[in-house]
């Protein structure tokens, strides 16, 4: 994957660089704004990790300028806002302004590879026919799964059930949320119902290491596969 | 005290003026009504004299007075006051009566003059004699015309003392009534929180309180803009720390994952703790800088709920870790607070649930109402804390004794002056299996 890394701080964005280059992905830096949005208007990118303090023109800026000329034909690029303010009006703005996540300086590096990890999946996912979690295939079009190369079998509820949690990986999902994505099929479904399914769902996936983890009060949280 | 009273100052600046306009109307007054009153009584004494002037016999060279004793008797009685009278010839010489009676000087009709240790009015009188006029002096004592001026002067003082009295009166509900929207103004600055820096609304205000509002909002605004440039900075010195510190977080981070020596690794480890925990500190310190009194920068309508709700997944992540079950029972808690200082204490007593907890444990955040209160808290079955501990915990930089980990001591701290921040209080309780609750209770909401 082709990675651009927007950061004034050298040794962050060298640091940073490695790291992301030893999970292996093309990495390029550069320490300006103007800068970024001129790259980012020659050449596709697959994520954008944009620090907002930046000089001159800021990473709001330059967020708004490659919203502005996203290309329709490819998708917009997902950025990953890093900043060193907590103010809530700026992480506000920064998702307002199309931000894909944000994290607030320092940060640990494994939280930031997973975060970008899942921002590549996901649009790696947009209109792709297969997702993929670990050893877990998806096959979207023809609706079948696989574990391990072999054939899994899912209801069509356990499958809804999955498809909401792969899409949103390390992310918690309220119970609320998984009721409302799989009550397409008509009738009303309890919380307790869901329990069901995402137990049902572990005790398929879990013999394969795949972990769903409960937030108790919340919902759940599909780990990432390691 | 009086010296600071605008009634008495504006009594004090209106009375004399309203008493000498007074008093000239009085003198006005009184001048008109004496002049008629003293002319009256004036003629009364020319007729006693012409009366006395008739009794006067011309002889062929003396003049002779005969007044029948019943006659003197009847002109010289009055209610009031005793009548003196002297008879002279047109050359000057005594014919009757008071001999001593001073004659009015020159040419003047009356007097008044002092006459056996009385004050008097003489009045001379021309009575015909002869072919000639003898002079008749005639003296009243002043009590009737004392009597008379003091009534005409209560008379026109009188209505006076009331316009006095009635201007003390519209002075003092005057200025109480005028002063009224100062005081809904005091009302409402009084009714502000520390931090509402909003300007005053002189929409209401009467135009002679402008200036006032003015001022105010002028120092209102100066205050705000201190206080914006206080956070600016605190923002900018927050972001000239943690980008060095992610950098250095980073590297190390990069350097483990390299094949090295134990005794290295082993050192850059430390290394790496220390960094984490300089993040944190630095966070810490910020955040207690932003509730200091006074630096709470905004204050807005949030609730607890969402609060929660929105960082359960950063601190679902550092549970992962101890493989500790973090669960939540978040009921809507609305209040006007802080964002980010709220956010700053739930996460503080997050991480030390976390924190101290034995692996394996179970940590639960709540928000809500009791008893008509917002509030969070959070629960854990750790080892908890001693009674005996619990006020000095939230003290700055105390760690109770023979506590593992590598806390500040802060924490705590920053819980309990956010909560000072916005009139809250912080509770320690025993936990309901084992551990401890600890949370805040908030006034209103």
């Amino acid at each position: 994957m082709r990675l651009l890394i927007v950061e004034d701080d050298a040794p962050l964005a060298s640091g940073l660089q490695r790291i992301l280059e030893a999970e292996g992905h093309a990495v390029d830096v550069t320490p300006r704004g103007e800068d970024a949005v001129a790259a980012a208007s020659h050449e596709k990118f697959d994520l954008v990790i944009l620090d907002i303090g930046l000089p001159q023109m800021d990473g709001f800026e330059v967020l708004r300028r490659l919203r502005a000329t996203a290309s329709d034909k490819t998708g917009p690029t997902p950025v990953l806002v890093l900043t060193a303010r907590d103010a809530v009006e700026d992480r506000v703005r920064g998702l307002d302004l199309g931000a894909d996540d944000y994290m607030v300086k320092p940060f640990a590096m494994p939280e930031l590879t997973a975060r970008v990890r899942a921002l590549l999946r996901r649009s790696q996912a947009h209109g792709g026919p297969r997702i993929t979690h670990g050893p877990l295939t998806l096959d979207t079009v023809a609706r079948r799964a696989f574990l391990k190369n072999e054939p899994l079998e899912l209801a069509a509820r356990e499958w809804a059930v999955l498809e909401v949690l792969l899409a949103k990986v390390e992310k918690i999902v309220s119970k609320e949320a998984i009721i409302q994505a799989v009550a397409g099929w008509g009738d009303d479904l309890s919380p307790n119902a869901i329990e069901v399914y995402v137990s049902r769902l572990r005790s398929k996936l879990e013999p394969a290491a795949i972990r769903i983890r409960t937030v108790r009060g919340f919902g759940y949280m599909l780990e990432e596969f390691k | 005290m009086a010296g600071r009273s605008l009634r008495a100052h504006l009594l004090r600046l209106l009375l004399p003026p309203i008493a000498a306009l007074l008093a000239l109307g009085a003198v006005v007054a009184y001048y008109p009504s004496i002049e008629p009153a003293t002319q009256a009584y004036d003629q009364a004494l020319v007729d006693i004299g012409l009366a006395l002037g008739s009794h006067i016999r011309v002889g062929q060279t003396e003049y002779r007075f005969d007044l029948p004793p019943a006659v003197e008797q009847v002109l010289r009685t009055d209610r009031f006051d005793s009548i003196y009278y002297r008879v002279m010839s047109p050359a000057g010489l005594e014919i009757a009566g008071d001999a001593d009676l001073p004659a009015p000087p020159g040419d003047a009709m009356g007097h008044n003059t002092v006459y056996k240790g009385q004050k008097v009015r003489v009045v001379s009188v021309q009575a015909p004699c002869g072919r000639s006029a003898c002079n008749v002096l005639v003296a009243e004592t002043m009590v009737k015309r004392e009597t008379l001026t003091r009534d005409l002067l209560l008379q026109s003082l009188f209505p006076d003392f009331l316009i006095a009295l009635a201007t003390l009166v519209i002075v003092w509900f005057g200025v109480k009534r005028g002063l009224q929207p100062l005081s809904r103004l005091s009302d409402e600055i009084k009714a502000r929180s520390a931090g509402d820096l909003r300007p005053i609304d002189a929409a209401g205000a009467p135009e002679e309180t402008r200036p006032l509002v003015g001022a105010l909002n002028g120092l209102l605004d100066e205050v705000s803009a201190a206080s914006r440039k206080q956070q600016r900075f605190l923002a900018d010195a927050a972001h000239q720390l943690r980008t060095p510190l992610a950098g250095l977080q980073a590297h190390t981070e990069l350097a483990l994952a390299q094949p090295i020596p134990d005794a290295c690794r082993a050192q850059l480890e430390q290394v790496h703790r220390a960094t984490i925990r300089t993040a944190r500190l630095a966070n810490q310190l910020l955040a207690l800088a932003r509730a200091e009194p006074g630096a709470r920068s905004s204050s807005e309508n949030i609730n607890l709920k969402d609060l929660a709700g929105a960082e359960a997944e950063t601190w679902v992540r550092q549970s992962l870790s101890r493989d500790i079950d973090l669960g939540f029972e978040l009921e809507p808690a609305p209040l006007d607070g802080d964002a980010f200082l709220l956010r700053e204490a739930l996460s503080n007593l997050v991480h030390n649930a976390l924190e101290y907890s034995p692996g394996g444990g179970r940590v639960t955040v709540r928000t809500g109402r009791r008893n008509g209160h917002a509030f969070l808290e959070v629960e854990d079955d750790g080892p908890g804390i001693a009674p005996q501990e619990r006020a000095r915990v939230l003290e700055r930089f105390y760690r109770v004794p023979g506590t593992p980990g590598t806390g500040s001591g802060l924490g705590l701290a920053i819980v309990r002056e956010i909560a000072a921040s916005h009139a809250a209080s912080v509770f320690i309780v025993d936990g309901t299996a084992g551990g401890c609750r600890v949370g805040i209770t908030f006034p209103h909401g």
